[in-house]
Parts: C-alpha cells; sequence; structure tokens
C-alpha cells in the first residue's frame, strides 16, 4: 500500500512536470487559457460570493462571541483581518473552486478519454498535456488569485455589516482593529497561496481525469478521486505555506 | 526483403511496396496475450483491411502504428521508423502523415462541426481563418457533408459523425488513413454509404488506407489487401480472391456467417 501509494504520488509528479515541459516546448493554445479562465473565474463567483457573505457574517458573530467574554467584542475586525484574511478566505475560495472547476475539469478529460478524444489529439500530433491541461493549469493561475481577493472583499463587507448592523460594534473601531492588525503582507500570502492552490487544482484534477479508466465508472471515479485528493492536499500545503509565512 | 530501417520519405516508396510493417510484435495487458507475435506489412497506395473476431487486437494495431501503444516486443516500422523506439519529434512527425477516423468519432463535444476539422489545421498551419473555412468546406463536401460546419457533433447521426471524423482525418492531406470499425453500430444502408465513400477516397486520393473491420461484405468492398487475426496471431494474409480461396478453417468459418460460403467438413460454426 506505501510502495503503491509513493509510485502514484511519483506518476502524479512526473505527470505534472510532463504538463509543463510539453507547454514549454509546444506552446500552450491561448484560446484555450481564455476558455478555461472564463469557466473558471466568472462561473465561480455566484457560489463564492454566497460563501462568502455567509462565512464573513458567520466569522464577525464568533469573533465577537469569543472576545465578547473577554469584554473586548470590538476586537472582532482583529479576529476577521487574522482568520478570515489570512486562512479562511484562500481555503474557501480554493475548496469551491476545487469543488466546482476541478471536478469540471477531471470529469471533462475522463470523458474525452472514454471517447477517444485524448486519442485523437494525440494522433493528430498534438500533445493532449499542452493542449488540454497546461491551458488549466495556467487558467487557475491566474484566476484563483482574483477570486480570493473577491472572496477576502466579500467576508470583510459582510462580517462588518453584522458587526454593525447586527451586533453593534462600532464602525470606527472594527474598521481601526482591522486595518491595524491587516498588513499588505497578509494579502501578499493569502494570494500567493492560492497560487499553489490553483496548480495543486489543475495538475490533481489533470491528472485523474487524463489516466481515468474508459466508461461511466471510469468517471465516476476520477472526479470521485480528484476532489477528495484536492481537498486533502489543499489543507496540508495551506499548512506548510502558512508554517513557511507566518511561522 | 526491403530494408525497414532505411528511413526515407514517404514518397520515395513505390507504390505497392511495404509503408507499414509489422515485425514479431507481441502485445499483452496484465496477463492477457493480445498480439502473440504478428509480422504483416500494409502497402503504400493500397487498402489494407484487418479482419478478425472482437477482441484479437484488431484496434491494437492501429494503435501500434501511431505510437499510442507501444509492443513489449517486435518493431511497428512507419516508412523506415520505428515507432516504439522513434523520439518524441519522430513520433510527432509520423503523426502528422497520417490521419484517423475513429470507430465513434471521436468529435470534441464542446465544438462545432466546423471547429472539429478545423482544429488540427489551426495547430499546425498558419493558414488564414479564411483560408481554414474554405478547406473545412472542401473536407466536408468529400464526404457528403456540405454546409454542416455550424452543427454540434451531439446533432449528429452515427454515419454522420464517422463522416466528420474523416473529414477531420483528411483535411491535413495525410499519406495514410486509418479507419476504426468505419461499419460498426449502422444501419446496412448506411455502411453502404460509408463503403463507397472510403472507396471514392482511395480513387480521389490514392494514399493508403489502413481499416479494421468485423464486417466482411465491407471487407470486400474495399480492400485490396486482407489480413485476419485470430488468436493473438495472423491466420489470413493476402488479396481478397486468395482470402476467398484460402481454407484455412478459421476463416472460412468467419467468411461463412455472412457470405453463404460452406465451412469446411469437421469446422464447427
Amino acid at each position: 500500500m506505501i510502495v503503491d501509494g509513493i509510485s502514484k504520488v511519483g506518476a502524479y509528479a512526473l505527470f505534472a512536470s510532463d504538463c509543463v515541459r510539453s507547454a514549454v516546448t509546444h506552446g500552450v493554445p491561448w484560446d484555450r487559457v481564455m476558455d478555461e479562465s472564463y469557466k473558471v473565474g466568472i462561473r465561480s463567483f455566484p457560489v463564492l460570493f454566497t460563501m462568502a457573505l455567509f462565512v464573513g457574517s458567520n466569522l464577525a458573530i464568533q469573533g465577537y462571541a469569543a472576545f465578547s467574554t473577554l469584554g473586548a467584542g470590538n476586537l472582532v475586525g482583529m479576529f476577521v483581518a487574522l482568520a478570515g484574511v489570512r486562512e479562511v478566505c484562500p481555503l474557501l475560495a480554493a475548496t469551491m473552486v476545487a469543488a466546482k472547476a476541478g471536478t469540471e475539469m477531471a470529469a471533462q478529460l475522463a470523458v474525452m478519454r472514454t471517447k477517444e478524444q485524448i486519442d485523437a489529439i494525440e494522433v493528430m500530433a498534438i500533445d493532449p498535456r499542452s493542449e488540454l491541461v497546461a491551458p488549466s493549469i495556467l487558467a487557475v493561475m491566474l484566476t484563483l488569485p482574483a477570486l480570493t481577493v473577491f472572496t477576502i472583499f466579500v467576508s470583510l463587507v459582510a462580517s462588518l455589516a453584522v458587526a454593525v448592523l447586527q451586533l453593534g460594534v462600532d464602525t470606527g473601531e472594527y474598521l481601526s482593529f482591522l486595518v491595524g492588525y491587516l498588513t499588505a503582507y497578509d494579502l501578499f500570502a493569502a494570494t500567493l497561496k492560492s497560487v499553489f492552490f490553483g496548480v495543486i487544482i489543475a495538475t490533481v484534477s489533470g491528472y485523474f481525469g487524463f489516466f481515468s479508466e474508459r466508461g461511466a465508472r471510469g468517471v465516476g471515479q476520477a472526479t470521485n478521486r480528484a476532489v477528495v485528493t484536492m481537498c486533502i492536499v489543499i489543507i496540508t500545503l495551506n499548512f506548510a505555506l502558512t508554517s513557511i509565512l507566518y511561522g | 526483403m526491403a530494408d525497414l530501417s532505411a528511413a526515407r520519405p514517404i514518397d520515395a516508396i513505390p507504390d505497392g511496396e511495404p509503408l507499414i510493417s509489422f515485425r514479431d510484435v507481441k502485445k499483452s495487458f496484465g496477463d492477457k496475450h493480445i498480439l502473440k507475435g504478428i509480422s504483416l506489412d500494409f502497402p503504400r497506395g493500397r487498402t489494407t483491411v484487418v479482419i478478425g473476431p472482437s477482441g484479437t487486437g484488431k484496434s491494437v494495431c492501429m494503435k501500434l502504428i501511431v505510437g499510442l501503444l507501444i509492443p513489449e516486443e517486435g518493431d511497428v516500422w512507419v516508412a523506415g521508423t520505428n515507432v516504439p523506439d522513434a523520439p518524441e519529434r519522430d513520433l510527432m512527425r509520423i503523426r502528422k502523415r497520417i490521419g484517423m477516423m475513429f470507430q465513434d468519432g471521436a468529435l470534441f463535444d464542446s465544438m462545432t462541426v466546423g471547429d472539429n476539422i478545423a482544429f488540427p489545421l489551426r495547430r499546425h498551419t498558419k493558414l488564414s481563418p479564411g483560408e481554414i473555412a474554405d478547406k473545412v468546406a472542401e473536407s466536408l463536401e468529400q464526404v457528403g457533408l456540405p454546409g454542416i460546419e455550424d452543427r454540434a457533433p451531439s446533432a449528429l447521426s452515427g454515419g454522420m459523425r464517422k463522416r466528420v471524423s474523416l473529414a477531420r482525418a483528411i483535411i491535413t492531406e495525410p499519406d495514410i488513413v486509418m479507419f476504426d470499425e468505419p461499419n460498426s453500430g449502422l444501419d446496412p444502408l448506411t455502411s453502404d454509404e460509408i463503403d463507397g465513400l472510403i472507396s471514392r477516397m482511395k480513387e480521389e486520393l490514392g494514399i493508403t488506407f489502413v481499416v479494421i473491420s468485423h464486417d466482411i461484405v465491407g471487407t470486400f468492398a474495399v480492400a485490396d489487401k486482407i489480413a485476419m487475426l485470430y488468436n493473438g496471431r495472423l491466420v489470413a494474409d493476402g488479396t481478397p480472391d486468395e482470402i476467398l480461396r484460402s481454407d484455412e478453417p478459421v476463416l472460412r468459418r468467419f467468411l461463412a456467417r455472412n457470405m453463404d460460403l460452406p465451412p469446411l467438413p469437421g469446422v464447427s460454426s
């Protein structure tokens, strides 16, 4: 089992490096990068907006509940800055994109494998890694940071609204603690994390879709394995990145 | 015997001489031995049909020619290049000279018919959009489906999907066109149309065709040469006349089911 796991990690690493090598050697079709960016970015907007709205609201409620027992409910702005911007929002954006765009990529590649479309691309002397996977890697790397910033913005606005309108925190105090603790480095770190998460989402979903077994069962397995692996790797990588960036 | 390892342009190979050659090719999947040492030539400018029951490795042969699969043993020569050993650049060069019609078309669902056919030109040439559109229209005309550029692949019948796949295969003017089960899943009338199309293409293009089929009527309609695979081995190889006169029991049984030929005495059907 351990040997099998190591060999799969090796196969994934080889696939990811092949995608990069192929993209460098054969070039990347930019029309597909644009298509994928649209799919990942624009189509993820509504779901991310909804999630960010309520996660931001909950952060305000939980932060206020925790700090008000110490008589410092106005520190909620600091709590949102530390927990929301540094940790929750990058993870939220990444897991949502993994669940929505990542699974779609894995399923689409698996169906293409089943219907011999990947074989057709190879027979046309086109490397399917540079044609199908490399554009997704670039698209997610480009759009996920933007989606992360969007998630941060929406959750901050939502937490401010809940803190002021529902919990009675003073707007000026909320903003002063938020601005006092939120630095440019936090935004840089969140964006940097999202770039790494983007690479993971595109390569993991690409790997499971590209090497899926043929048939309906293969498509289902590829999608399922992709989303589970993406979530585990993203959470683990987030710990590593937080340790490096803030440790 | 010709020196198979002498790499040369396809144009330099005389008509009727081997363009593709299998030598002692063995291929397995796990413990299932699909090809057990096949040696077979596909002459230039001819239509070679590989027949045999399902699961005998016909499609595997096709994938070996384009390097989608690698044999455990043996050589697959295409115009003097041994595909299993070929570096990526040579493999890509060979693939650019090959077009393939897939069993179910293998058309990209996310693109229109026109975009599907234009796809290899957009990736491999610097033709203008207008020139590409002209070639797409010409290619569709050749397969008898003019004016369907804007349709979605999902709106096409099985026969039309195969024709569009053929239009995509020939748009780059390849030297070899391969057909994977061109008649499978089609009604007899549409099968006849596809056979007629293959024969007409052969006359118009004068290139090398490789056809994988288990449709006997269609095979004799298009073949210059027929090879039969059975149980991982080549059991018959010759012109249609030679195949009809063959007394190979398995071949007789295979043909008898489709062509009213009497099976040999003692051979159960």
